[in-house]
């Protein structure tokens, strides 16, 4: 990571104040055949110049959906959204695509899930990266060409001059994940948007791209919004972390409080359902029985509530607030029976109440 | 908790990571000769057509009455025909008009009909329903008779021709090109440029376009000779290019008379016929063929 002064400027964060992100009771739905699908429901938080917030969920919880609203890449045909996310000065929810063409690669970028079709299987790495250098600044075909190998070398690319020529299958898995990293960081996006970016990796190579990822955004003052289903995966490496279950934000904290004093059982049984080291071997992998709730026709009470063993006649009839715990005002939860604080990372309470 | 994170954050070495093959050795697979046979002759017949005017060849219009329906001769290695023109030449030039019509008609149809694909698959919705039913409505029509038709009222050289059977050729070039595309027009590649802030006509030129031209290239041949083949069946119901010039269709079907007393007169332009297409097939399978060799890699 040497040459990390490239040609690029990067932003100046001190003449800019507020924050970066703005997403205000934000709802994506979907028509479909059976009937209309709320995927993110009612989500409201901010994001920080440079700040990271990781989104926590299971498959379903909405976590992408959110993700890209955030980006305003969904289909339109079928989607409609009302809320407000407000990027810096621009309103995302209803924006005409010319509008947001102008954001997506210079001001906001996204790195996928998986790096084998995320990349263009026959198109040069070299043109993939340069692509939105030649859309989004004035460079001519030699100087996005230094950027690119720049951006190689940044990403951890070995002999990056030569590597620029070669086409995506000629990479590893790892390679091509750096590689999208670097076609993401190219015009030096102020907001970066990495949805599960180490779901298709092994996990030698998870840690490098997540450590490669915060090693950037601090050299670069990037705001990174981490999209992953693994609590591991976003413990050390956010500032606050968003738990979502059923399209809400059902608990929302920094990444320490959420950790020492956890409110919501979803968190908590997510939490639990994390391999562990410390485990002796052949320890049952403790999972959260039952299904996610029918999106189409959601549950009228907490949609936790038929999977929570702490779950009460008041949560299957009404669906709670989210608020603020006691002690920290930046703590928010969705529970009528929050957990005691100091038990949230215990696990010998489990088995016992239901 | 602290030991969840610590199976993560465990950073390993950054050059531990392996690169797969190096960008110089590609290894393709082999083409095998009959394609490079076929290629061959497929040249040849380009380049005769092209010098044709200038390689000493006997006037294909105007022949030697004294020697009518003459077999192959040192003078005439293929043979004169019943107004003693020379076969050879009128072959050769006829090429020139089966060229014409064949790549000129799948030019046409391949941009009209590609690109109306292309864009169909990528857009979806409310232009792809159009376009789609416009393409079902012209392919329910038969193709031969309306080309009959049209050509026997607005006239027949060879550019309306080459029009009439290029805009006839698009439905069908419509809906392949449509589906090669759909393959690739949902992958995630292409939401991935598109989260670069690149224009549709970006998405669909450099993206899609690509991934696409394997198709385009191998059907392209095809479809030439599906219209060459067209081409002789106009000419055999006297359709195609007025007399006298020559066209491989036009002299099958006059050889049609004296197909007893001079066989020659059929056999040299069918053969000429029956090669070229042959070649041309060949090709685009062996293309086809290695294209899909090199996507299964992927």
């Amino acid at each position: 990571m040497s040459n990390e002064q490239s040609s690029i400027a990067f932003p100046s964060t001190e003449e800019l104040s507020g924050p970066l992100l703005r997403v205000k009771d934000l709802r994506t739905t979907f028509s479909t055949p059976r009937g209309s699908l709320t995927a993110v429901d009612g989500v409201s938080f901010e994001l920080g110049r440079g700040e990271t917030l990781g989104i926590v969920g299971e498959s379903g919880s909405g976590k992408t959906v959110l993700a890209r609203s955030v980006m305003g890449l969904l289909p339109r045909s079928n989607t409609t959204q009302t809320g407000s996310i407000l990027f810096e000065e621009t309103e995302i929810v209803g924006a005409q695509e010319a509008t947001l063409r102008e954001i997506w690669g210079a001001k906001i970028a996204m790195v996928f899930q998986d790096p084998m079709t995320s990349l263009n299987p026959v198109v040069r790495i070299q043109r993939q990266i340069t692509e939105s250098l030649r859309l989004h600044t004035s460079m001519d075909r030699a100087e996005a060409k230094a950027t690119a190998i720049s951006l190689l070398s940044q990403v951890g690319i070995p002999s990056p001059a030569e590597r620029v020529r070669a086409y995506p299958f000629q990479l590893s898995g790892g390679m091509r994940q750096r590689v999208t990293i670097a076609i993401a960081l190219a015009c030096s996006p102020r907001l970066l948007l990495a949805d599960e970016p180490t779901t298709g990796l092994d996990v030698t190579v998870q840690a490098q791209i997540l450590d490669l990822l915060s090693s950037l955004q601090s050299a670069r003052q990037m705001a990174v919004i981490l999209v992953t289903h693994d609590l591991g995966v976003v413990a050390t490496r956010t500032d606050r972390i968003a738990v979502m279950y059923a399209g809400h934000i059902v608990e929302m904290a920094s990444t320490k409080r959420l950790f020492a004093s956890m409110a919501m059982p979803y968190t908590q049984a997510l939490l639990r359902s994390t391999p562990r080291i410390s485990q002796p071997s052949h320890t049952r992998l403790i999972a959260i029985d039952g299904r996610p709730p029918d999106l189409i026709n959601p549950p009228s009470g907490c949609a936790f509530a038929p999977r929570c063993t702490y779950a009460t006649d008041q949560c299957r009839s009404e669906r709670p607030p989210l608020r603020t715990a006691a002690e920290d005002p930046t703590h928010l939860f969705a529970c009528w029976n929050p957990l005691q604080t100091g038990n949230a990372g215990s696990i010998t309470t489990a088995k016992g109440e239901n | 908790m602290s030991s969840t994170t610590d199976a993560v954050s465990s950073s390993a070495t950054e050059s531990s990571v392996g690169v797969s093959g190096a960008p110089k050795k590609r290894k393709r697979k082999a083409l095998g000769t009959i394609f490079w046979i076929s290629i061959c002759w497929i040249g040849v017949v380009f380049l005769l057509a092209i010098v044709a005017s200038w390689i000493g060849l006997d006037d294909p219009n105007n022949g030697d009455f004294s020697l009518i329906n003459s077999s192959p001769s040192w003078a005439h290695p293929f043979g004169t025909d019943d107004l003693g023109r020379d076969i050879l030449s009128r072959v050769i030039y006829g090429a020139r008009v089966s060229l014409i019509v064949g790549f000129g008609a799948m030019g046409i149809g391949m941009s009209i009909g590609g690109t109306l694909g292309m864009i169909a698959a990528y857009r979806r919705g409310a232009v792809d329903t159009l376009v789609s039913a416009a393409s079902y409505v012209m392919l329910a029509f038969p193709a031969l008779v309306a080309v009959i038709a049209i050509v026997a009222f607005w006239g027949h050289d060879i550019w309306k021709i080459t029009i009439i059977v290029g805009v006839a050729s698009t439905p069908l070039v419509y809906r392949v090109i449509r589906a090669a595309t759909l393959s690739y027009a949902t992958r995630e590649f292409v939401t991935a440029a598109k989260a670069q802030g690149a224009t549709d006509t970006r998405i669909l030129s450099r993206e899609l376009l690509p991934n696409v031209l394997p198709t385009v290239i191998s059907y392209f041949l095809i479809g030439v000779a599906t219209v060459i083949i067209l081409e002789g069946a106009l000419a055999f119901l006297g359709l195609s290019v007025p007399a006298p010039t020559a066209s491989w269709g036009n002299m099958i079907n006059e050889s049609r008379t004296y197909l007893s007393d001079n066989p020659w007169l059929a056999l040299f332009p069918s053969m000429a016929m029956f090669l070229f297409l042959i070649a041309l097939n060949l090709v685009g399978d062996a293309l086809r063929q290695s294209f899909d060799a090199q996507e299964s890699k992927l």
